[in-house]
């Protein structure tokens, strides 16, 4: 992941949801942005982070720019954040 | 075009049968490409399987359905059960018949096969199978009475065999305190009574050498357990750890069985770095198994060792086992049997050492009571006990 500052333009709370939502839900949300335009995925399940990497190599049109932890009361919350290339 | 039954969930136990005894399924792992890697379903016979990640039928789908090139009924496998009904649901759209393994793939890690190792009418012994960690304990019976060496940590396999077999739980022995597993003898203890049994030198953890906070019996070389027709002897056999015991197992019939732990495999034998000490205890496994298991295991004797590589190591029965005389001419890792060859032989083709070795010896010392969850995620891949993970890279 290359080092950059980024802008989130829209956060989207998948927190309780297990695969394969997470990213269904995703690539739903990362077609209405515009090209350039940058979303942050909240999620839970730990499952996503290997499973955000692998679907950024598959898929033509987004960059995975970070990933973060994020302590949310008991639970630890997933910050991916993705960029829409294309 | 044939209507196909809509998808729905088949155990692990289902798909395992399936494929022992017809072969007839076809598997598509829909996890990704790095958890696939570190284990997947395995059997001793080569299994039609696919590794599509989930993601990739998401942005692919046609591309991602040709790769399950099959006439076979598919069964679709990932982390938890979502994502595989989400792509048996697409491949049913698609024509195929398709299935998924009910709760995913941590039911594979504690899918357990108990096989028979021999059965006479007075004393019965079987070989306990973790498969997707390759871990083997065992159940070994007479008179009604039974012992469990090296006994997993699903405790209640173990009970229900017992009470299936109607016999009573009366030693625990562990062969040392094991790095790649939790051991399930110390709440078998507490559940039936029986006394749980381990070298002394294995109850302190080697890196935080603290007293351990588990209570069990002392064992030592020599000791002696009856059980109805059986006669096991404990072996010291140090150097994969300082407490290791193998236990020889002799029948009234004088047919005798070598329960070795983790100091001689069918093909390969244990490391000696878990604790640390590598260069200290590599010349330690040399003598154990050159002098002290050469003198005492004769070649007739039948060898069950505590782990496998590879699925394909069992014979044709299915079983983890051959006599020591067959061991000795076939183990793949005893190709130096001169001291310095061999030392030095050990000392560069040592496996990594996986990072939760070190907490799981802290939970079998008592050190760390972690969750069902925290015992999972520690116990997750094949055990890396033996030299031949590096071997095998060669
Ligand atoms: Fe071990
Ligand atoms: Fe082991």
């Amino acid at each position: 992941m290359s080092e950059q500052t980024y802008e989130i333009s829209t956060t989207l709370d998948v927190t309780g949801l297990m695969c394969p939502m997470p990213l269904v839900k995703a690539r739903k949300a990362i077609m209405d942005l515009e090209v350039g335009q940058v979303i942050e995925v909240l999620a839970t399940d730990k499952g996503s982070i290997k499973d955000f990497q692998g679907w950024a190599k598959v898929a033509k049109n987004v960059e995975l720019l970070a990933q973060n932890e994020k302590e949310g009361g008991d639970t630890t919350i997933y910050a991916h954040v993705v960029k829409r290339t294309k | 075009m044939v209507i196909k039954a809509p998808p729905t969930t088949l155990t692990i136990h289902e798909i395992y049968q399936r494929i022992i005894s017809d072969n007839d399924l076809f598997i598509v792992d829909v996890r990704n490409q790095e958890d696939f890697a570190t284990w997947h379903i395995e059997t001793a016979q080569d299994i039609d399987m696919v590794n599509v990640p989930y993601f990739d039928f998401l942005e692919d789908e046609t591309g991602s359905v040709e790769q399950v090139k099959t006439e076979k009924e598919v069964v679709v496998v990932c982390a938890k059960e979502g994502s595989s009904a989400f792509v048996a649901d697409i491949l049913h759209q698609h024509g195929f018949q398709a299935n998924y393994l009910a709760g995913g793939i941590k039911e594979w890690g504690n899918h357990y096969v108990f096989r028979t190792v021999q059965e006479t009418d007075n004393w019965q012994i079987y070989q306990v199978d973790r498969a997707a960690r390759g871990c083997l304990s065992y159940v070994l019976i007479s008179n009604g009475e039974a012992v469990i060496i090296d006994p997993l940590r699903h405790t209640d396999k173990y009970l229900d065999f017992l009470q299936q077999k109607g016999a009573t739980l009366t030693y625990l022995l562990d062969t040392h305190a094991h790095a790649d597993h939790i051991s399930g003898a110390p709440d078998l203890a507490a559940a039936t009574g029986a006394p749980y049994y381990l070298h002394p030198y294995d109850g302190i953890h080697p890196f935080d050498i603290l007293p351990p906070k588990i209570s069990y019996k002392m064992l030592a070389d020599g000791d002696e357990f009856t059980v109805g027709d059986l006669k096991i002897r404990a072996i010291h056999a140090p150097g994969h750890t300082l407490g290791q015991v193998a236990f020889l197992v002799t029948a009234a019939s004088g047919e005798q069985f070598f329960f070795s732990g983790d100091t001689i495999f069918l093909d390969s034998f244990g490391r000696p770095d878990l604790g640390g000490q590598g260069e200290k205890w590599a010349p330690i496994v040399y003598d154990t198994l050159f002098n002290i298991i050469k003198e005492a295991v004769s070649d007739e004797a039948l060898l069950l060792p505590g782990h496998y590589a590879k699925a394909s190591e069992a014979n044709l029965n299915g079983l983890f086992a051959q006599t020591m005389k067959q061991m000795w001419q076939s183990n793949g890792a005893l190709q130096y049997t001169e001291r310095d060859e061999f030392i030095s032989f050990v000392l560069s083709n040592l496996p990594t050492m996986p990072e939760q070795y070190i907490e799981i010896k802290r939970v079998n010392a008592g050190l760390v009571e972690p969750d069902e969850e925290a015992m999972s995620e520690l116990e997750l891949g094949k055990n890396i006990c033996a030299l031949s993970d590096a071997y095998d890279k060669k």
